[in-house]
């Protein structure tokens, strides 16, 4: 069963924060899934082998040739904050 | 039509949900998190159609990621009708004549429970037989573009442009074209009625789909009343995957390198964080903490490895009926109409609602939605849906 602990570990994991009425609706979700899942463990797989993709499909790899697509200008223009040639983000280093 | 369409790149016939890129034009895919994000390269979908001359009048409006009901808690607001009922906008849009049709991701049912309320058709096609290619993700393993269209002539003619083999997208079959003309006539066919589906829904919605049996035993098919036991588990197992395949696509956006970012942070961890945090909407951190639990060391084995063995157990289930029946007839949803309502019971909202929705995107099989019923068929069979849809449209556009 989720704890509120578990769930804080979740939100940590997860990078985002909930309200403490959000937490309480989580909680009750995770709740209500716990019968689903046990109706879905109730269904015996043992022998049944996982099935990833429902279609036949193999990997296909591409030749590994060099090109670029984007230019580095371009990939910058959609960032919330750049320099001329990179991502700005906070200094991760003091 | 102005609150549908969130951006007008050019006068044109199609319109695309906001979860598909066109290149320049603002993709937010209901979000807050993508804010100011302009693709730099088009679906191939988008491309196709713009190949073959259709114009791309706009984008339509979708619920964060497509992950609610109807588009209810797209950050730009929902889409009400006059009586203050929820509809999809790629359906309204259509269903008003603004455009010939709307190319729209089916991620959760969410474009077919659209149709049926707004009295619209869309057919969901075979997994792989349309590129994902520039898509936004969120359940890589069964969601799909479709086409929204007014009828089955329409929906036929656009989906053929945007079918085919597409390199680009790894899940894509080798198939180059189809033409889905092979579908077998009306009279004759052999229609299963999922006794579980039609139960589930409201008398309203039952007698609809009564209507429908009615209609097609007129035109020379046998519809027989049918059992598909898994119904339940297929939408345990579609929603445990769903859960687990968001929580990766959706953990990209930590407001570096697109999108939103928050003004409110002092160091990296508060930039995630509270970029994360602020942008993206209750519906969708509740997606992605369950399928991060569901993917935990713990719990794998019991839950996401479970979903997919539960998931051969389905498609072996729906592939015998296809043995005995050309087609499955159900609801598409559970009411007639939708309000809105509040998102902390959003998660269970849609969990319930996908009962009708969940075995085409948990087994990849074609479902095509036409005079507020739904009906699946087997794989790459979409031909049989167009002529039911069709048949029961009483037209012969093909």
């Amino acid at each position: 069963m989720m704890t509120p602990e578990g769930l804080s570990a979740l939100e940590q994991l997860n990078e985002m924060r909930l309200t403490e009425d959000e937490r309480a609706a989580t909680l009750s979700i995770f709740r209500d899934m716990e019968a689903h899942e046990a109706a879905l463990g109730a269904i015996p797989t043992d022998d049944v082998e996982v099935m990833v993709h429902v279609m036949p499909l193999t990997n296909i790899l591409r030749d590994d040739v060099q090109e670029q697509p984007f230019t580095r200008e371009s990939l910058l223009e959609g960032a919330p904050e750049h320099t001329d040639d990179s991502w700005q983000v906070p200094r991760l280093v003091k | 039509m102005g609150q549908y369409v969130t951006e007008i790149k050019r006068g044109g016939a199609v319109a695309v949900d906001d979860t598909i890129q066109v290149k320049g034009c603002e993709t937010r895919a209901g979000s807050r998190i993508l804010e100011g994000f302009r693709p730099l390269f088009s679906a191939e979908a988008v491309e196709r159609l713009e190949r073959a001359g259709y114009g791309i009048a706009g984008k339509s409006a979708v619920g964060e990621f497509g992950l609610d009901l109807l588009g209810e808690f797209a950050h730009g607001g929902a889409n009400l009708d006059a009586s203050g009922a929820l509809r999809g906008a790629a359906a309204e849009l259509v269903a008003a004549g603004g455009v010939k049709g709307a190319l729209c991701v089916d991620l959760n049912g969410t474009p077919r429970r659209a149709a049926a309320l707004s009295g619209v058709d869309f057919l969901k096609p075979t997994y792989g037989t349309v590129s994902r290619y520039g898509v936004i993700p969120c359940a890589c393993s069964g969601e799909q573009i479709g086409v929204t269209a007014k009828a089955a002539g329409e929906v036929w003619e656009l989906l053929r442009v945007i079918a085919g083999h597409d390199p680009k997208d790894g899940t894509s079959l080798p198939t180059e074209t189809y033409s889905y003309n092979d579908g077998k006539a009306v009279a004759g066919m052999r229609v299963g009625l999922v006794r579980e589906l039609s139960a589930a829904a409201s008398d309203a919605v039952q007698a609809r789909v009564t209507d429908c049996a009615g209609r097609l035993r007129g035109l020379g098919a046998t519809v027989d009343e049918i059992s598909l036991p898994l119904s339940d588990a297929a939408r345990t197992a579609w929603n445990l995957l769903l859960c687990a395949e968001t929580c990766n696509n959706v953990s990209r956006y930590d407001g570096v390198k697109f999108g939103y970012r928050s003004p409110d942070y002092r160091n990296i961890d508060e930039l995630y964080v509270n970029s994360r945090t602020e942008g993206l909407n209750f519906l969708t951190k509740a997606v992605i903490l369950y399928g991060s639990d569901v993917l935990s060391k713990g719990r794998y084995f019991t839950c996401y490895d479970k979903a997919l063995k539960v998931r051969r157990l389905v498609w072996e289930q729906v592939k015998a009926l296809f043995k005995d029946y050309d087609a499955l007839l159900c609801p598409a949803c559970a009411e007639t109409a939708y309000r809105p309502y509040d998102i902390k019971d959003a998660f269970k909202t849609v969990f319930a609602e996908s009962l009708f929705t969940a075995i085409p995107n948990l087994t990849g099989l074609p479902a095509m939605v036409s005079g507020g019923v739904q009906f699946f068929a087997d794989t790459l069979q979409e031909g049989t849906l167009l002529n039911l849809a069709e048949a029961l449209e009483g037209g012969s556009a093909k």
